[in-house]
């Protein structure tokens, strides 16, 4: 073996045996040291070792072969997260690319979302990401059909410029208005986009008989990211416009993926004439996968199964991962502590 | 430190990967911008076809935006296909990068966490260095639902077939926290609800006051609370059933009376402590110890020449002539036998205490005594704990004393009363639960009534009629400043700059233009009038630097949005942001046209002042 290839042999040794070598070879390793100092520890004395150095790899090659000509049943490695080899970085990109493009079909949920308003008040709690524009689109065409207004309102001025364009693409300038604490576009248009704070405002004015917004052809309001009821300054606006709503327009909550949405669903239940019908799932439209991007560019999945874990309690780290972010950490202590 | 991976390294291992785009989500905004920065120095550039589609779509979006136009950082966006997004930037500058994202036009976006929550666009993949986030100066993990927010903008939808998160190691990461962001279950939603001033003036102004009960009634807050008192309530029932084996015996509430009785008890035994501070022994040779007495030691004897008390520990000590002539102090406590002879001297008032020729006679006399002398018996110590004496001072209180349950109860007592507290705490939390909002609400119109914007029957009074209209937080403040005339015959430029001050609660530090005296000394009649509100609601920040700034906007409509960008170093992102929300508290002033028509065309001039330049842009 030349120089260059034991250096390269060595990298491929597992930390474990790196310090075991290197304690045999120039005495005890500084305890924080890490990989790249222990093989250049090696070499410094490799002249005179080589073949010390020589036989551990060897022996740590054929366990390798020995551990890789095992094989491993599907079936347990199915059972438990543990077992099994892990996943390697080629099934991890696996895929990658552009799907076929497929004629656009409404998964199941936003079919059902869009009919349960016609029955009461909706919530959708879903991964970001799944489509939830789809059901306030098509919510929105429902109540254009029957002559309604619509409110939609989102937290933040940005979405609601967002949305603006969006629903102005969908149905028309001419039937979509803005409204913001100073200015109205198009205030008589049957969709209104607004902030919650503006139609909290709304409200207000309606309830002390100063009728602003056409309140009893409201048929439909939506509010965007109602995960925003949890906000702690901003929370409560969300909840008085729940609470305010008049009771003859349906409500269409849509939110990210919140712990608790059947407490909010038994909660518009309890305070609105309709009972309120709840949508949530997990499952995100594009599968994800984790993964580690050391900073020397190599690229390893996060966990040992290609798939995200269901749970934290299954999520194991994937062995590369692992030893290559503990690597990194030692690194780090090594040069906070000679900096300090 | 090891370097984290360098930004343009990065972008070149995913793109190698055909990762892109993707979406680099970092700690702050300097992060975002020094990334982007990096690659100045790199010599590969996108190809000129996808340069082309960069240019013409900036191109479409400049006649919408115009301030896209001269943007600085244009030129870089559209030769590297990298871009940083942040709160510092301009909202038409983020739209662009949005949309140039969208149209996967990009191949990478620096972006900090905030947003992940404020805009909708994806890549294929995004990147993770930090796994907490800076919160009011403090750094705190991501929670599960922020992460599932940012691995949500992974994956688009007919694009990819499938989408990646990424994590590459920095001093800020916890690998922990980010396996439990990805794979855990995202937080509850909490209610948040808080009775402002506002709420209740627009509450009573639509209902009469028996109603406020019930509509409060509806909130989540309510609704979480009621579910909280179930569960205590639950527990009280049973905590209810365990009470029951305590039942009523000599007394009606044995619990109660013992546990006054335990107190009672308690105090007088310490108060007799503190009196008898010697033990029994020492009480009983006390009248003795008088000057010439012999008194023996473990050791030697001595005639005592003094009695007195300690110093510091109040014992009692006797000064003694040892044979041998020496004079030394002892306590009591150590004196083995009290010899039944005493010596007749002339005591001195003074150290040695006798003369000195009294001195070697008592020297002489102890040591001529005889080896065995007898002894002085001492009365027996008394056995009394002090018992009999408390049942006769606690007797005329308690019946404790004699009762025959005594005994059962002083068995029973502490087991009971842990369930009676119990019991009687769960009983104030759920009334607490069940009628807290209520009891807020009440002391929110307390104090609008004491202030005269309610009367004693809480219906709204004039004042409370425009006051009601006024929205914002600090509300109460703004309607205070105007009864007080603060704002009467102000400029424009004046009132937007009192806004601002009043809206902006960031805390970023800058350094500003100077202010003019007029508006210096409204700040200073803002404060003390805050101050003087504080009881009932916090003060604002009052940053008087940020108020300099929209002064000068409003105040004189010649000056540019570069202009102003650089008499700050606040970010073009901040200024907007302060200056938009300047615009929504002065379309609230504007609102009172009926009753304050000159304040509210004031506003109404402000807000024509402001909405130039850029921030005309957006609606």
């Amino acid at each position: 073996m030349t120089r260059d290839e034991l250096e390269r042999a060595l990298a491929e040794l597992p930390f474990r045996l790196l310090r075991r070598l290197a304690r045999t070879i120039a005495g005890p390793p500084a305890m924080r040291m890490g990989k790249r100092r222990i093989i250049h520890t090696i070499m410094a004395a490799a002249e005179t070792n080589q073949a010390r150095i020589e036989a551990a790899i060897r022996t740590h090659q054929a366990e390798q072969h020995a551990i890789a000509a095992v094989p491993s049943t599907p079936a347990e490695a199915a059972a438990d997260p543990k077992a099994g080899k892990p996943a390697d970085l080629g099934s991890f990109l696996e895929g990658i690319g552009v799907p076929e493009p497929r004629p656009f079909v409404p998964d199941d949920w936003q079919v059902e979302a869009v009919d349960a308003l016609e029955r009461g008040d909706v919530i959708v709690s879903v991964p970001t990401g799944s489509g939830k524009t789809y059901v306030a689109v098509e919510a929105t065409r429902r109540a254009m059909r029957e002559e309604r207004t619509i409110v939609y309102t989102s937290p933040l001025k940005a979405l609601s410029n967002t949305k603006f364009t969006e629903f102005s693409k969908v149905f028309g300038p001419e039937s979509v208005g803005i409204i913001t604490g100073d200015r109205r576009d198009n205030p008589n248009a049957p969709i209104l986009i607004m902030t919650t704070e503006i139609l909290r405002n709304l409200l207000y004015d309606a309830a002390g008989g100063e009728i602003d917004v056409r309140l009893d052809t409201l048929g439909l309001v939506i509010l965007d990211e109602s995960q925003f009821l949890g906000d702690p300054e901003r929370g409560v606006v969300w909840e008085e416009t729940i609470i305010f709503c008049p009771s003859q327009a349906r409500m269409l909550l849509l939110s990210a993926s919140i712990g608790n949405p059947q407490e909010l669903a038994a909660w518009l239940t309890s305070i609105r004439p309709n009972p309120c019908h709840l949508i949530r799932h997990q499952r995100r439209s594009v599968p994800l996968r984790a993964g580690y991007l050391h900073p020397n560019g190599k690229l390893t999945p996060l966990f040992r199964t290609v798939a995200m874990p269901p749970s934290p309690s299954q999520a194991i780290l994937h062995p590369e991962a692992k030893r290559l972010f503990t690597m990194y950490e030692e690194d780090a202590s090594y040069g906070s502590r000679r900096s300090g | 430190m090891p370097p984290s991976i360098h930004p343009v390294h990065l972008i070149t291992v995913l793109r190698q990967k055909s990762l892109t785009p993707v979406i680099v989500f970092l700690t702050s905004r300097r992060s975002c911008d020094e990334a982007f920065q990096a690659f100045e120095s790199t010599t590969e550039t996108l190809p000129q076809a996808r340069q082309d589609v960069i240019t013409n779509v900036l191109a479409e979006l400049t006649a919408a935006y115009p301030s896209i136009q001269d943007h600085p950082l244009r030129q870089m966006v559209t030769v590297h296909g990298v871009a940083a997004h942040h709160a510092g930037h301009l909202p038409s500058w983020k739209i662009a990068i949005e949309e140039l994202m969208r149209r996967g036009c990009l191949d990478a976006v620096f972006a900090t966490t905030t947003l992940a929550a404020g805009v909708d666009f994806p890549a294929r993949t995004v990147v993770l260095t930090q796994s907490g986030v800076r919160r009011d100066q403090d750094f705190s993990d991501l929670t599960v639902a922020e992460v599932s927010q940012i691995s949500g903008r992974a994956g688009r939808r007919s694009k990819d077939s499938v989408g990646f998160a990424l994590v590459t190691p920095s001093p800020y990461m916890d690998l922990g926290v980010l396996t439990r962001g990805l794979t855990g279950r995202p937080e509850p939603v909490d209610s948040q609800f808080i009775i402002s001033y506002p709420m209740v003036l627009n509450l009573l102004k639509a209902h009469p006051v028996d109603h406020i009960q019930s509509i409060l009634a509806k909130s989540f807050a309510q609704y979480q609370m009621n579910a909280q008192a179930a569960t205590l309530e639950h527990r009280i029932d049973k905590l209810q059933a365990k009470l029951e084996s305590y039942q009523p015996r000599e007394c009606s509430d044995w619990l109660t009376q013992w546990s006054a009785y335990d107190h009672a008890t308690r105090q007088a035994t310490q108060k007799l402590q503190a009196r008898r501070h010697h033990p029994p022994e020492v009480r009983a040779r006390l009248p003795f110890l008088t000057p010439g007495r012999v008194v023996a030691f473990s050791r030697f004897r001595g005639v005592v020449l003094r009695r007195y008390r300690s110093k510091g520990q109040h014992h009692e000590m006797v000064t003694v002539l040892r044979n041998g002539g020496t004079v030394a102090e002892c306590p009591v406590a150590d004196i083995t036998g009290v010899v039944d002879h005493a010596f007749d001297f002339a005591p001195a008032p003074a150290f040695p205490w006798a003369a000195p020729e009294a001195l070697s006679w008592l020297e002489q006399q102890l040591g001529e005594l005889p080896k065995q002398l007898p002894a002085i018996a001492l009365p027996p110590p008394a056995t009394d704990d002090g018992t009999g004496e408390l049942v006769k001072s606690l007797g005329d209180l308690f019946p404790c004393p004699t009762c025959p349950c005594r005994p059962t109860c002083a068995k029973e007592f502490k087991a009971g009363n842990t369930v009676k507290q119990e019991w009687l705490h769960h009983t104030r939390t759920v009334q607490s639960l069940r009628t807290g909002l209520w009891h807020k609400f009440q002391e929110r119109a307390d104090t609008l009534h004491d202030l005269g914007y309610l009367d004693p029957t809480y219906k709204l009074t004039d004042d409370g009629e425009w006051a009601r209209l006024i929205r914002i937080d600090f509300s109460l403040l703004i309607t205070e400043m105007i009864r007080a005339h603060a704002f009467d015959a102000i400029t424009p430029g004046a009132l937007a700059g009192i806004m601002a001050c009043i809206s902006y609660e960031n805390d970023r530090p800058g350094s500003f233009p100077r202010i003019s005296p007029a508006m210096a000394g409204l700040i200073a009649t803002t404060r003390r009038m805050a101050t003087s509100l504080a009881p009932h609601d916090d003060p604002p920040l009052l940053r008087a630097d940020v108020g300099g700034l929209a002064e000068r906007w409003v105040g004189d409509t010649t000056v540019t949005w570069p202009q102003l960008c650089r008499s700050t170093s606040m970010a073009e992102g901040d200024i907007y942001r302060l200056l938009s929300r300047t615009l929504e508290y002065l379309s609230q002033v504007h609102q009172l046209r009926a009753t304050h028509p000159d304040l509210a065309s004031i506003a109404a001039e402000a807000l024509s002042r402001i909405r130039r330049g850029v921030l005309e842009e957006l609606p």
